[in-house]
């Protein structure tokens, strides 16, 4: 395994300033959260605490029928912990309104579906509360795309999106995050008995040991089977990497004119600044 | 002298060098069938355009083994193709090469690399740095690559040397689409036309079609010619192989009914750049 060592002092204090920043030259003072009850979300809710105030910051919880009871009790009692304000709305009848219409339903098109049920709530809760949708995808998912487009992945910012799940694990610890919820195995609790380990065919140590070789260290397929990782599983990540790189970039423009979103009309996204 | 030769204006996969290989290889078939002499490539036809972060993964040395079943073939017609090369001083290039009778018979590395709006050449490759004249079969020809056709002082550089045909090796994605032709077309034949008029050269124009990241190559590779004719016209937007024999005569012809060249004087030249150079401290 690769070493992902790092500074969780400055981790912290870096993330929690560009919360306050991005939030706040956005014009808002204020986060809504989607708050599962797992790591990544737990702990950018206790970012965004630090960084914004308690009063500041709403986490919506949003069950499915099927959703893990331990889930919700994990973010409930995350909520107590930092007295954060809180929503508790369940989506089973939302989204089985439609499902119910539908013949073939497969868990991939449901998981997709309850992801995207859930960013259409945060959203238009962040317009009740005045507050920016916090993103809570970290490296590892971003990298293999392992999230649903337009649905988890939608947001304005992404605090821990620049961590591996491997340093969230650490990271959580030095936030005093219960060991309850760091100890938990990976979930997007999408479905029953769903992990993301199972999903991905690899345990995160080296799912996250082979991304940091490739993107960070720029090293080959070649070079990363040569250190002694799985071809199979390197084939796996590397091609996950790749086929979706279309979660990571604006849909393409048939350009003509002189400039055009997305190529060359290229202002910065803190253009308001 | 007559020279039949192959227009490739191809559509390549974005970092797919495998395939890119294979395409290359049938329309080299192609053009052997058809008695070409020579087959021309667009701009980086190995590897596509808008590589970005890819630049380094289909980045090759020229001498690598994985362009021998193009290499042989060869021996049967000359080809000049595009690819990132890995330069042996570590650097980055966006190249073109010539192959003639199994060998390679000249590398160009490209000069002026696109970095603005929709361009980020610089960010990934480092420029090149010469203009060369290599003597074929078919006579002098010199490579330059897209933006460069642009430096009316690169053209001049490649009549100095007396080039013959000039390869311009392209991928320019379309814009302007007001007119009956899109802008970038009209700007490229007429550059052509100038060029080829003022400096009694052919130039080989071959672009690429295809789309990458909503940039639409527009492709209308030809080849313009001495005395105005415009040659192998290939449409717009679409693949094609398509042929033009060239009679280099016609240089002969045109510098005798336009004698510009017996005119030029290369000391008055650099007499005057060596000036110009000095009052700008080397800049432009």
């Amino acid at each position: 395994m690769e070493n992902f060592s790092l500074n969780y002092e400055l981790v912290k204090k870096f993330i929690i300033e560009f919360i306050k920043e991005e939030v706040h030259s956005n014009g808002f003072n204020r986060c809504v959260i989607g708050l599962s009850g797992g790591l990544d979300s737990v702990l950018v809710a206790y970012l965004s605490k630090e960084a914004l105030g308690k009063e500041n910051v709403k986490a919506i919880i949003m069950p499915y029928k099927t959703s893990n009871p331990a889930s919700k009790e994990d973010a409930l009692a995350t909520v107590t912990q930092l007295g954060i304000l809180h929503e508790i709305i369940d989506i089973t009848k939302i989204a089985d309104a439609y499902f119910k219409e539908e013949k073939e339903m497969t868990n991939i098109r449901m998981g997709n579906f309850l992801a995207r049920i859930r960013m259409n709530i945060l959203f238009d809760k962040s317009r009740e509360f005045r507050a920016l949708v916090m993103g809570t995808s970290n490296k590892s998912e971003l990298m293999l795309g392992y999230s649903t487009w337009h649905g988890d992945m939608a947001a304005s910012l992404y605090p821990i999106g620049d961590l591996y799940k491997t340093q969230l694990f650490d990271f959580a610890r030095f936030m005093q995050i219960p060991e309850k919820i760091v100890a938990k195995k990976p979930s997007a609790d999408l479905w029953p008995g769903q992990t993301d380990e199972k999903e991905l065919g690899a345990k995160y140590s080296q799912i996250d040991s082979i991304l940091t070789l490739y993107v960070d260290q720029r090293k080959t397929k070649d070079e990363i089977i040569a250190m002694g990782y799985s071809q199979k599983i390197v084939e796996n990540m590397l091609n996950r990497i790749k086929k979706n790189q279309f979660k990571r970039t604006p849909p393409p423009v048939a350009k003509f004119s002189p400039r055009t979103f997305g190529i060359d009309f290229l202002y910065p996204h803190d253009l308001t600044k | 002298m007559k020279v039949k030769i192959a227009l490739a204006q191809i559509n390549p996969l974005l970092g797919d060098i495998e395939k890119n290989r294979e395409k290359h290889l049938k329309f080299i078939e192609k053009a052997i069938e058809n008695n070409a002499q020579v087959i021309v490539f667009p701009e980086l036809s190995i590897t596509g355009y808008r590589l970005k972060d890819l630049t380094m993964e289909v980045a090759l040395p020229s001498d690598s083994s994985f362009f021998n079943p193009i290499l042989k073939q060869s021996k049967k017609i000359d080809i000049a193709f595009g690819f990132v090369e890995r330069g042996s001083d570590s650097n980055i290039y966006n190249s073109a090469m010539y192959l003639e009778n199994q060998s390679i018979k000249s590398v160009y590395r490209k000069i002026y690399l696109p970095t603005h709006g929709m361009f980020q050449e610089l960010r990934f490759m480092g420029r090149g740095e010469k203009v060369a004249t290599f003597k074929t079969r078919y006579g002098n020809f010199s490579i330059l690559i897209c933006r460069d056709l642009f430096h009316p002082s690169l053209l001049f550089l490649t009549y100095a040397q007396k080039t013959d045909v000039v390869l311009g090796m392209s991928s320019m994605p379309l814009r302007g689409l007001t007119e009956e032709k899109p802008a970038i077309q009209e700007t490229v034949e007429k550059a052509i036309d100038t060029y080829t008029n003022f400096f009694s050269q052919f130039i080989v124009f071959v672009n690429r079609v295809g789309f990458e990241d909503g940039l639409g190559f527009y492709g209308g590779s030809f080849v313009g010619t001495p005395l105005g004719k415009k040659l192998a016209f290939a449409e717009i937007l679409q693949e094609k192989l398509t042929f033009a024999t060239i009679d280099l005569e016609e240089i002969y012809k045109k510098r005798q009914l336009f004698p510009l060249a017996r005119e030029e004087d290369l000391n008055i030249v650099q007499n005057n750049l060596n000036k110009i150079l000095e009052e700008n401290y080397g800049k432009f």
